[in-house]
C-alpha cells in the first residue's frame, strides 16, 4: 500500500514536470481564437477524477504554485483555484460514481470556466476592469471549450498508459476512495 | 473508519485553502525583494532557457503556419495593400509638403534636428520568447535582460512581419516592466493597465491612449472642441518620461463624442499587430533626452501596473505613479 502511494507521488511529480515543459514550450504557443489551453488545469481535473478529492486538492495546490511561479502571477491565486477544482471534481466523482470521456469533456469545460471566473473576479478586485460579457465571450468560453477538447485525448492517453484510471461503469467511486 | 477518512479529507482541504490564502497574503504584503518574490524570480529564471528553446523549436512551425495563412489571404491582402498604397501615396505627397514646411519652421524656431527617436538612442534587438496566457493581461517576454543593458521603464518598439517600407506595421509596442539577467517582461500598450500620452498629427490634439482587456486601444482626454479626422496618425507626445516623443502608435479609426463628456473618445487602430510580434527593439534613451520630456507639466503617460498582476518587480517613478493616480480620479 505504502509503495503504491509512493509510486503514485512519483508519477504525479513526473506528470507535473512534463506538463510544465509542454505548457511553456508548446501549448502556450498554440493559440486558437486568441486563447491557449491550460494543461495544468486539465491535469488537475484528470487527477481529481482519477484519484478523488484528497489527491485532487493536493495535486491542485502543487500545480497552482507552479502555475503562479512560471507565469509570475500573485503566488497563491492559482493554488487556491486549483485546490477548489481538484477537490470538487473529486467530490463530483464520489457523487456520480462513473465517468466516461464525455463526462471528462463536460467536467473539464465547466472546471475551466469556473476557474477563469474565480480568476477573473480576483483580477477585477485588484486591477483590470472589463465588461463581463466581453470577457466571457472572448476569453472564458473559448478557453473552456479548448481545454475540454484537449482534456479528452490527454485523459484517454493517460488511461491507456495506465498512469491514471478513471472509474468506469463497473467501478464505483467508493472503491477508488472518493468522499 | 470511513467517517474519519472524510474528516481527514476535509481537514487537508481546509489546510490547503488556508495555505493558499496565506501565500496570497504574503505575496501581496511583502516588498519586491521579499522571499516569496525571490523564489518566483528564481523559478522564472530557471524556466527562461526552456522558453527560449521553445521559441526556437516552434519558429519553423510558426513560419510554416504564417506562410500558409499568408497564401490563403494573398488576394485579399493584395487588394488591401493596393488601397493602402494609394492612400499612402497621397499621404506621402502631403508629408513632403509638411517636411518642407517643417524645414522652414525648424530654421525659424531653431529646433534641433532629430529623427523619430531622440539623438543618441541605442537599440537592443530582442526575440519574443513568451506571451501572456490570458486576455486579462497583455505582455510579452523577451530574451534580453539586465546583461544587455535593459532596464525597467524603457520603451519598446516593433515591426510586424507584414511591415512594409511605409509606416504600416511599425510602432510602439510597450515598455519594460520587469527585468531579469537574460529576459525581461514588456507590458504591451494594449494592456488594460497601460496608458501612453499621445498626440494626433495635424490638429496636434493631445490625449492618453489606454489599452483594454479586449485589446482595443482608445485615446481619451482629447478636448472635444478640437476637430479630429479619421486616418490621422497618432504618435507619442513624450510627456511623462518613459516613451520618447514622436514614436508612431497608430491611426485614428473612429471618433466618438458624448454630450455629457468634456472629451472625445477616439478608437485607435495600432500600427503593430501584437498577435504576430516576433522581434522587438528596446530603446535605450540617453538620460538627457528623457529629461526634456519629464520637465513638462502635462499629465502622465506611463502606466502603473499593479504588483499583483505583473509581478512585483514592476516599478515606476514616484512622479509617474502620482500623476496616474490623479488621472484615474479625474476619469471617475
Amino acid at each position: 500500500m505504502r509503495r503504491r502511494e509512493l509510486a503514485w507521488v512519483g508519477k504525479a511529480m513526473l506528470l507535473l514536470l512534463i506538463a510544465v515543459v509542454l505548457q511553456t514550450m508548446v501549448v502556450s504557443r498554440v493559440s486558437v481564437l486568441g486563447v491557449t489551453a491550460d494543461l495544468l488545469l486539465i491535469l488537475t481535473v484528470i487527477v481529481g477524477l482519477g484519484r478523488g478529492s484528497l489527491e485532487g486538492a493536493i495535486f491542485g495546490f502543487c500545480v497552482g504554485i507552479v502555475h503562479d511561479t512560471i507565469f509570475f502571477q500573485t503566488l497563491g491565486v492559482h493554488a487556491l483555484i486549483f485546490v477548489l477544482v481538484g477537490y470538487f471534481v473529486g467530490i463530483f466523482l464520489a457523487r456520480f460514481g462513473t465517468v466516461n470521456l464525455w463526462a471528462v469533456f463536460i467536467i473539464t469545460g465547466a472546471s475551466s470556466f469556473a476557474a477563469q471566473l474565480v480568476f477573473g473576479l480576483f483580477q477585477y478586485a485588484i486591477g483590470p476592469r472589463a465588461e463581463f460579457f466581453t470577457v466571457v465571450g472572448a476569453q472564458m468560453i473559448p478557453e473552456a471549450v479548448f481545454d475540454a477538447l484537449i482534456a479528452v485525448p490527454i485523459c484517454a492517453l493517460l488511461m491507456r498508459m495506465r498512469v491514471i484510471s478513471i472509474p468506469g461503469s463497473e467501478q464505483t467511486a467508493a472503491a477508488k476512495g472518493g468522499e | 473508519m470511513p467517517r474519519n477518512k472524510v474528516a481527514w479529507r476535509r481537514l487537508v482541504f481546509v489546510v490547503l485553502i488556508i495555505a493558499s490564502l496565506a501565500l496570497l497574503t504574503v505575496s501581496f504584503r511583502e516588498t519586491d525583494s521579499g522571499p516569496v518574490h525571490a523564489i518566483q524570480q528564481a523559478g522564472v529564471s530557471m524556466l527562461s532557457p526552456l522558453q527560449t528553446w521553445g521559441a526556437r523549436a516552434a519558429k519553423p512551425f510558426q513560419d510554416g503556419y504564417t506562410w500558409i495563412r499568408t497564401l490563403w489571404s494573398a488576394h485579399e491582402e493584395a487588394e488591401r495593400l493596393a488601397a493602402e498604397l494609394q492612400q499612402l501615396q497621397g499621404e506621402a505627397a502631403k508629408l513632403r509638403e509638411q517636411a518642407e514646411e517643417n524645414e522652414r519652421l525648424r530654421g525659424l524656431l531653431e529646433f534641433q534636428d532629430k529623427g523619430t527617436f531622440p539623438e543618441g538612442t541605442e537599440f537592443v534587438a530582442a526575440r519574443v520568447i513568451g506571451k501572456s496566457p490570458t486576455r486579462w493581461e497583455a505582455w510579452i517576454e523577451i530574451d534580453k535582460g539586465t546583461a544587455d543593458g535593459i532596464q525597467i521603464d524603457q520603451a519598446v518598439v516593433g515591426a510586424t512581419p507584414s511591415a512594409s517600407a511605409s509606416l504600416s506595421g511599425k510602432g510602439l509596442v510597450g515598455k519594460v516592466v520587469s527585468v531579469y539577467p537574460h529576459m525581461a517582461r514588456v507590458q504591451l500598450i494594449t494592456d488594460a493597465e497601460s496608458s501612453v500620452a499621445a498626440k494626433i498629427q495635424g490638429p496636434r490634439a493631445e490625449g492618453i491612449i489606454v489599452g483594454s482587456v479586449s485589446g482595443q486601444l482608445t485615446m481619451d482626454y482629447v478636448d472635444r472642441d478640437i476637430l479630429v479626422d479619421p486616418k490621422r496618425i497618432i504618435v507619442t507626445s513624450g510627456y511623462g518620461g518613459v516613451y520618447p516623443p514622436a514614436i508612431p502608435i497608430g491611426i485614428v479609426a473612429n471618433v466618438g463624442e458624448e454630450d455629457v463628456s468634456a472629451y472625445k473618445e477616439i478608437e485607435v487602430q495600432g500600427f503593430v499587430d501584437f498577435r504576430v510580434l516576433e522581434e522587438v527593439m528596446v530603446l535605450i534613451v540617453p538620460a538627457a533626452a528623457n529629461g526634456d520630456s519629464t520637465a513638462t507639466t502635462f499629465s502622465p503617460t506611463t502606466s502603473t501596473s499593479s504588483p499583483a498582476s505583473t509581478g512585483s518587480t514592476t516599478s515606476t517613478t514616484s512622479t509617474n505613479s502620482t500623476t496616474t493616480t490623479t488621472l484615474t480620479s479625474t476619469r471617475q
